[in-house]
């Protein structure tokens, strides 16, 4: 659906909403809020690319020294109370994307309807809870790394979904337990040679907070297709489903964290990651491993292509070390130091690598430095 | 040496941190809460007191001392720690953090006559209109 029609659709059905119900003496009530951040990196493999996800075209350092497209955006958050019940949302961010630009996007753009504070269902653009930071990974401001460990992160590059999803959340002892669900949904992605579009998406998602503890466990299914750029051809549509679990522990002076994926469509890919911090004044030291396997193919499929088999192929590992400094209100500065591995059968997640160059088991460092704010 | 160190350390500590605890109208029925509980209702994880009733929480200012020693307490949480939380919340569309008054008598006043309302004050600012059912 194109973003205009969305809008409109999103409108109306906030209006009708609004007016059948009995306005508040202090409703409707707008809120603007916004973060960003501002981040360089530096790879030290200079024949191919380090970039986050397959939406950035280009980084460092085949195509330039320093790139800031992997960990540079500004975003606005417009919120609004309309009444009691409902409440509205739009999420506008700009960020380096494909073909080469900055072109704002909406990242969400959504109507909720709260029965209560603690159940709700929302229809639009909705956030994807699929990891423990998934819906909130464009904000630097609320992790400690530069960005979510890009292993495990880019085995979903869907960050939202256009449909239905809805919310419940409930008191366990001195637990708290919520439970979300994406009813249905669909999704369109512009990479560079291929357009994947999704749909019949549905999703399942429980998050349990006891004390210090909070446990993720998620599944959701979506059939999706590829159109090739060029030719205009779309592949089948083929059933994906992904199997996630995350654990954080975070008793104030330190953390630790690790999530676990598993995703199924014509291959089978698990990824993971596990990071432990120390929290000493305004200073944040952490430490992350994370590494994800190659795609192994599973059967009933038509043979792969050799394109298709390159694709799967690709796992590395990362060992990265890192600070944040919490040297200013809502305003934090970090720096990280990755030594990347890549498997000895595949050029990992570099893009751009001419063809025929095998990086095969090559090993190289990348520095980030980032300040993101909020405001 | 040691002992005028420790006694150094003390007074410094003593200054540094208000005595903070945590208020309800005089007129709730809420006698008591644990520090779990009251951080869940101030972090939006819970809408209602142990007995359903619905919690309206009313913070402090955003840097003032107060605020600092009630988080660090009560949710173990740094001033930062704490933005980074709301930022989290907010920008997922999920919540908004609650309502800042500005002094503790403005939240004294605002929980004294609202029998849903919970705040958090300097223990020398409570009166007869509020119950301190926490004291971290």
């Amino acid at each position: 659906m194109a973003i205009k029609e969305f809008f409109i659709v999103l409108l109306g059905a906030a209006a009708c909403i609004a007016n059948a119900e009995a306005a508040d003496a202090d409703l409707p009530k707008f809120t603007f809020d916004g973060f960003g951040s501002l981040g360089a990196s530096h790879s030290s493999m200079k024949s191919g690319d380090y970039v986050l996800d397959s939406s950035i075209p280009k980084g460092s350092a085949l195509s330039e020294e320093w790139s800031f497209g992997n960990d540079t955006r500004i975003a606005v958050h417009l919120a609004a109370d309309l009444t009691s019940k409902v409440s509205a949302v739009l999420q506008v961010v700009s960020e380096y994307h494909t073909p080469n630009t900055y072109e704002p996007e909406v990242e969400w753009a959504n109507v909720k309807y709260a029965f209560t504070p603690d159940a709700y269902i929302r229809i639009g653009r909705i956030a994807l809870p699929t990891f423990l930071n998934s819906d909130n990974r464009d904000v630097g401001y609320t992790y400690v790394w530069v960005h979510p460990p890009l292993e495990l992160y880019r085995q979903l590059p869907i960050s939202h979904s256009d449909g239905v999803d809805a919310m419940y959340r409930f008191q366990i002892g001195n637990a708290v337990n919520t439970v979300k669900a994406i009813l249905y949904g669909e999704n369109t992605l512009e990479r560079e040679n291929s357009t994947s579009t999704s749909k019949d998406m549905w999703g399942i998602f429980d998050t349990t907070e006891y004390g210090s503890t909070t446990a993720h466990i998620g599944y959701q299914e979506r059939l999706a297709a590829s159109e090739n750029n060029q030719t205009g051809i779309t592949g089948p549509w083929i059933r994906n489903s992904d199997l996630s679990v995350g654990v954080q522990y975070d008793p104030g002076d330190w953390f630790a964290i690790s999530e676990w994926i598993q995703r199924k469509s014509t291959t089978k890919i698990t990824a993971m990651y596990i990071s432990g911090g120390y929290r000493v004044n305004k200073f944040t030291p952490y430490m992350t491993y994370s590494q994800n396997s190659a795609g192994s193919f599973l059967p009933g499929f038509p043979p792969p292509s050799a394109n298709s088999i390159r694709l799967a192929n690709r796992s590395q590992s990362a060992v990265s070390l890192g600070v944040r400094w919490d040297f200013m209100k809502n305003t934090d500065f970090k720096f990280q130091y990755d030594l990347v591995k890549l498997s000895d059968s595949s050029n990992g997640f570099l893009a751009n690598v001419p063809a025929g160059v095998t990086l095969y088991g090559a090993k190289f460092h990348v520095v980030t430095a980032v300040v993101d704010f909020i405001f | 040496m040691i002992s005028t160190l420790l006694l150094a350390v003390s007074i410094f500590a003593s200054s540094a941190f208000a005595d903070v605890v945590v208020i309800v109208s005089a007129k709730s029925t809420i006698t008591h809460l644990t520090t779990e509980q009251t951080a869940k209702i101030f972090l939006g994880k819970a809408s209602s007191f142990p007995d359903d009733r619905d919690a309206v929480p009313f913070d402090q200012a955003v840097g003032s001392a107060i605020r600092d020693e009630f988080y660090t307490k009560v949710a173990h949480k740094s001033s930062p720690q704490v933005s980074a939380y709301w930022a989290k919340v907010i920008f997922t569309g999920d919540g908004r953090p609650p309502e800042i008054l500005e002094s503790n008598a403005a939240v004294r006043k605002a929980v004294a006559n609202n029998t849903h309302a919970i705040g958090y004050i300097e223990k020398s600012a409570v009166d007869k209109s509020v119950r301190v059912v926490l004291d971290p």
